[in-house]
């Protein structure tokens, strides 16, 4: 009875869940039985009539008393005692345990592996190995729980903790924040993927990601940081408005703030201020308080980066920017349509804004999209079918659900019918 | 009781604390317990209607996947108002400033408590606090109500007007629980040993002593943070050189404690209630006295149970685990001398009995799911979900809450010297029962399956808990309104009876009339008899 | 304790309506010596709660100076331990000379009790000064909080600026506790059976000068 806890997936789980049963079991027992007795009592002693029945004068007594202090002594050393013993063995780490850092920010999880190798968002161990993450905060209190693991510990800035466990089963878990941070507490939350030893190491040594970081130009590097980081989430490259300013033809533009101040060149200091420090200069038209500071969640370098991204974006050209890996050498041909949507899915930075686990990023999730229907905003709803789908691929402000901004560019000529046509399997597929 | 205390009430039914002196005036510089019991609970209620409705627009907002009227900032401060309302504003001062402050002096035979003008000061030290906070509503602060460093020292909302009130408001509490530790020392009727005390009046003795001896820490705390914040000192950011964990051992060296301010003097009521409607002396009055004062003196011990997973040192974690541990049997102890004072009764169920028994369920639950919690592996699994989060509604909502609503209907014809309506203050009850539960139990769930608190949205597979929370939540609602309601009208509008002992029980405070006159008795009453002498020992 | 006698009534907060024709009918409700008693009790409850509020900053300034020691034992060197001994000497003379005042008040001397009182409200005076000496000197060399070398000693600074302020503070409430407790000497209101208000004022300086000799070896002496 009330066997609610989430699958056994770690070396921890059967431990803490035998002990959180029997603490359930006791606790049942003992309600049921105390209620029962109050019940009993009052439906058998209840008052006959308008007068008092006679009742005996009881003070109390010493056999009980002894008995009803004992018997929860007894059942707390108990329990008290293996909660010890069990938190014990969760510390432990064994000696040839992998270890992971990672890093935890408003409002994102960073993973580093001990090759250089890292990752957003998604931890990535192989099953069977012990496994302990690392962690430190670059911000305020964050906490790590991965809720299959049966691990939990708080992420603090200029501190290292540690939680260690050995996944027992492949597959994907929920990992959470659960020290309230901001705004986006709730959406802080990332995938831990358990897979066998062999795909690890395989995913581990794939460095392509890296080597093609290193091969990049600042300015096409700022046009990744310009996904991941998701500034295009308020600023455009076409000169629509959103949110915030469009980025093109930005840079050495005159500007005009909200306090009535003006520059007559936006140059470098100007953007690295907007970044670091939002509220400074607002510029006129559009509302203060919405961006979010990037103080150390940029470097100096990735700023920069986005300085010369958006030193390109003078109109002569039409931008073009993609984030996640390219897999050009993998034969498309011999892929299903659904795989074939599942690698645009990655290539086209869909990744960046649409979620696969339900969870909100800056678009609605994938996951169970297909054939789902709700609001649009300015009224109107929407039926997510093929049609539905293709046309928010390629007029994305047309129909925005609610609840959302109008963030998505288009992908008009960057997609053909049969790639949107393999996306649209891909969705099918997320459920 | 005789014929002669009965009719007592009728002789000075003049000089009712009520009626006399007159004018709005009197009563805001009224030095009279009772008077600044019922200002208390003006105030109180005031607030428990806001901290409400801040509590069902988060459940609204949670009753479905995704964003439903509000965004996150907005949602952040809905739980963070609610929590520093509920805590600072109503609860904490709750039961003692209330019932402490009306029932004290009448159940310890006295004229007063010890310091009038201070209890009266104690007040608007209360209303200072209260505005300040209601100032701070224009720049809310969105931590939490445990205002964590370093995120509380950063964050650009209204920290500090929220940090001040709350400051202030812990003056008044030391100051009412100063001067009811001098009360019982000082002011108890001849006769009236320690031993005869009602475990009422423990409860809010144990209480006062944690008031006293907790709030300067939580106080300094604050400060710290205001003065952090303000002159950019590094107490507790780590980036200043300071230290988070440190605040967190600061401010639970209170916040935990805090919560045996709020349930104690409910264990007391819950004392009170039994035997009386029973016919029966409290089981074991020794025993739970002691519990009483036992939980006090452990609940000192085990602030770091709520930082098992906060980056505290393993040993530490272990110790601290077992310690909480022994605060577990204490209360275990009350729960079963309370069932078996109802043995061979002659049980009337009247509604403060109803809420007695309800009292003994609730608590049941709470107990016991604390139990997984100062469990330390366990506990590594539910901090910080949606687990911890029904437990402590159980203890305080379904302790402290119910306590307080117990004593006012059992209190009531003392206060105001009328009776409610039963059957309308029992379907309260019963709506405030199913409402509670179905808010919280679902919430257990929902904790075991791993759903974090303070979430503005959440995975769809905790869909359909969430939804039957927030159905419950409102029927929860509509019952605390109904039952505050019945008792509002008939206070105002309901025919008086000068009964001065509707329950023909044994404490003091019944031997005053109802209401009682500014000076509680007629004359200095002498105890020769403990407080629960029901039974066939006759009275006299 | 409780025959409730009609006379001499006087509470905590009613301290300034002893005589008893002027005390409303309200606060009849004990006797004068549960009176005392109680104001007694009372003020040992408060200066508990004082005790408690100080013991958060020494956490602090313990757990701080195990962080970062070599930093407190540079800082403390930066203290002038003269001013700092000077001022330990002022508010333990000043203590003496306010349990004379409770004397003199217990023998009902009124004019002996303000004037032994004044000499610890300015000794309380003189403390303040000296302190303001230390902070003027702290600002001139930059040591003050947001100076240019504030952030050397931040750690230190911040914790020794909050246990001094609050120090500082609290010798300004007590000046005011024994001022107030002074009038009522000029009105000649003390005798043999009442004194309780310069016997919980003085309370209240020796605690103050109590938390003085916690800090001076702390902060100046051991580094």
């Amino acid at each position: 009875m009330f066997r609610f806890l989430p699958e056994q997936a770690s070396n921890h789980a059967a431990k803490v869940d035998w002990l959180n049963n029997l603490i359930t079991d006791i606790s049942v027992a003992c309600i049921v039985a105390i209620c029962g007795a109050m019940l009993y009592f009052a439906f058998r002693y209840r008052k006959q009539g308008n007068s008092d029945q006679e009742t005996p004068h009881i003070e109390g007594s010493n056999f009980l008393e002894i008995v009803w202090t004992a018997f929860p002594t007894l059942v707390c050393v108990y329990v008290a005692y293996y909660g010890v013993v069990y938190f014990a063995d969760m510390r432990e780490v064994p000696n040839e345990e992998l270890e992971v850092m990672a890093e935890g920010q408003k409002w994102k999880w960073d993973f580093k592996y001990s090759n250089g190798k890292k990752t957003t968002g998604e931890l990535v161990v192989p099953v069977g190995k012990p496994i302990k993450v690392l962690m430190t905060s670059t911000d305020v209190l964050h906490s790590f729980f991965i809720p299959a693991m049966r691990v939990k510990a708080d992420v603090i800035p200029e501190r290292y903790t540690y939680v260690y466990f050995e996944p027992l089963k492949t597959g994907d878990y929920h990992i959470f924040c659960t020290e309230y941070c901001g705004t986006e507490h709730s959406g802080m939350r990332a995938r831990l993927k358990v897979v066998s030893e062999a795909e690890f190491n395989r995913w581990l040594e794939d460095d392509s990601d890296l080597l093609r970081l290193s091969r990049l130009k600042p300015a096409d590097i700022g046009a990744e940081l310009y996904v991941k980081s998701g500034c295009n989430a308020c600023h455009s490259l076409d000169g629509s408005r959103l949110v915030g300013p469009s980025f093109l033809k930005l840079y050495n533009s005159a500007r005009e703030f909200a306090d009535g101040s003006k520059i007559d060149k936006a140059d470098e200091n100007y953007i690295k201020e907007s970044v670091i420090n939002p509220n400074a200069k607002v510029v006129k038209g559009f509302s203060p308080n919405l961006m979010p500071s990037f103080d150390g969640q940029l470097n100096a370098d990735q700023i920069g980066a986005i300085i010369e991204f958006i030193k390109t974006l003078d109109g002569s050209s039409k931008a073009i920017v993609s984030g996640g890996t390219t897999s050009s050498n993998v034969d498309r041909a011999k892929l299903s349509p659904k795989e074939r949507g599942e690698l645009l899915y990655k290539e086209k930075i869909c990744i960046s804004c649409h979620s696969l686990d339900g969870s909100k990023v800056i678009g609605p999730s994938f996951k169970g999209l297909w054939e789902r229907s709700g609001k649009l905003v300015g009224g109107g709803s929407y039926k997510a079918d093929a049609d539905y789908i293709k046309r928010s691929i390629l007029e994305p402000q047309a129909e925005v659900v609610e609840g959302y901004p109008p963030a998505m560019p288009s992908y008009q000529g960057q997609l053909s019918d049969d790639e949107i046509g393999d996306i649209i399997e891909f969705i099918k597929s997320v459920k | 009781m005789d014929k002669q205390d009965m009719n007592e009430g009728q002789s000075v039914f003049n000089l009712s604390y009520l009626k006399q002196p007159k004018g709005l005036w009197s009563w805001l510089v009224t030095l009279d317990h009772k008077r600044i019991a019922l200002l208390y609970l003006s105030a109180l209620i005031v607030f428990f209607f806001l901290g409400g409705v801040f509590a069902l627009l988060m459940r609204l907002e949670l009753a479905h996947v995704g964003k439903q009227m509000i965004d996150p900032d907005t949602y952040n401060i809905l739980f963070t108002l609610h929590g520093v309302i509920m805590i600072f504003l109503f609860i904490v001062p709750g039961i003692p400033a209330v019932l402490g402050n009306f029932c004290l002096p009448l159940m310890l035979g006295a004229k007063d408590v010890a310091f009038p003008r201070l209890n009266l000061f104690s007040y608007y030290i209360y209303v200072a606090g209260a505005i300040m906070a209601i100032i701070g509503l224009s720049n809310p602060a969105d931590t939490g109500w445990t205002f964590y460093a370093p995120y509380s020292v950063r964050t650009s909302t209204g920290v500090i007007m929220m940090t001040a009130a709350a400051f202030v408001l812990g003056f008044s509490s030391i100051l009412t629980g100063l001067n009811f530790i001098v009360t019982i020392h000082r002011m108890r009727a001849p006769g009236l040993t320690w031993f005869r005390l009602p475990v009422f009046v423990w409860g809010i003795y144990a209480t006062s002593v944690i008031q006293v001896l907790a709030t300067p820490v939580v106080g300094m705390s604050l400060v710290l943070l205001i003065v952090e914040r303000m002159f950019g000192l590094g107490i507790f950011d780590p980036k200043l050189g300071g230290d988070p964990v440190l605040f967190q051992h600061l401010f639970w060296f209170y916040s935990h404690p805090v919560v045996y301010i709020m349930v104690l003097p409910a264990f007391g009521i819950v004392g009170e209630v039994i035997p009386v409607f029973s016919r029966k002396p409290l089981f074991g009055y020794k025993m739970v006295v002691f519990s009483s004062v036992g939980i006090a003196a452990i609940g000192f011990f085990v602030w770091a149970h709520h930082m098992f997973v906060a980056g505290i040192s393993d040993p530490s974690a272990k110790i601290f685990s077992i310690v909480t541990f022994a605060v577990a049997v204490p209360t275990a102890i009350k729960v079963f001398n309370w069932v078996s004072t109802m043995y061979r009764g002659s049980i009337s169920l009247t509604t403060p009995m109803l809420y007695a028994m309800a009292f003994v369920f609730l608590f049941l639950i709470a107990g016991t799911t604390g139990v997984y919690l100062a469990t330390l592996a366990v506990d590594v699994f539910y901090h910080d979900t949606y687990f911890v989060v029904a437990h402590f509604h159980y203890t305080i909502q379904g302790g402290a809450v119910i306590g307080l609503i117990m004593g006012l209907h059992y209190w009531f014809p003392k206060i105001s010297g009328k009776h409610y309506n039963t059957i309308v203050a029992n379907i309260a009850w019963a709506l405030i029962m199913i409402g509670f539960n179905l808010t919280f139990l679902p919430q257990f769930v929902l904790g075991m399956e791993g759903m974090p608190r303070r979430y503005y949205d959440y995975p769809a597979e905790f869909q359909n808990l969430h939804t039957i929370s927030t159905v419950g939540a409102f029927i929860n609602g509509v019952g605390y309104m109904m039952a505050l309601i019945n008792l509002f009208v008939t206070f105002v509008w309901g025919k008086r009876f000068a009964e001065a002992n509707p329950y023909e029980a044994i404490g003091l405070e019944w031997r005053a009339p109802s209401p009682p006159p500014t000076e509680n008795f007629d004359q200095q009453p002498i105890v020769n008899h403990g407080p629960y002498d029901y039974g066939r020992v006759a009275l006299h | 304790m409780s025959s409730v006698a009609q006379h001499g009534t006087t509470d905590f907060g009613s301290m300034d309506t002893a005589p008893e024709h002027r005390a409303p009918p309200h606060v009849h409700h004990m006797d004068a010596v549960t009176a005392y008693h109680a104001a007694k009790l009372g003020m040992w409850l408060f200066l508990a709660t004082e005790i408690l509020l100080f013991a958060v900053l020494f956490t602090a300034f313990a757990i701080f100076k195990w962080y970062y020691f070599a930093e407190f034992h540079a800082a403390s060197k930066e203290l002038n331990w003269k001013l700092g001994m000077f001022n330990t000497a002022v508010l333990l003379f000043s203590s003496f000379t306010a349990a004379l005042a409770v004397d003199a008040a217990q023998h009902g001397q009124n004019r002996k009790v303000v004037k032994n009182l004044f000499i610890s409200i300015a000794c309380g005076g003189i403390f303040l000064i000296v302190k303001a000496i230390e902070y003027g000197a702290k600002y001139s060399h930059g040591m003050f909080i947001g100076g240019e070398h504030f952030h050397q000693f931040s750690n230190f600074l911040s914790i020794y600026y909050c246990l001094t302020g609050l120090h500082a503070l609290h010798v300004v409430i007590g000046m005011i506790v024994l001022f107030w407790a002074s009038t009522k000497a000029m009105r000649r209101m003390y005798s043999p059976v009442y004194y309780t208000p310069v016997e919980l004022g003085a309370l209240y300086w020796h605690l103050v000068d109590l938390i003085w000799i916690y800090l001076f070896p702390l902060l100046y002496l051991i580094g």
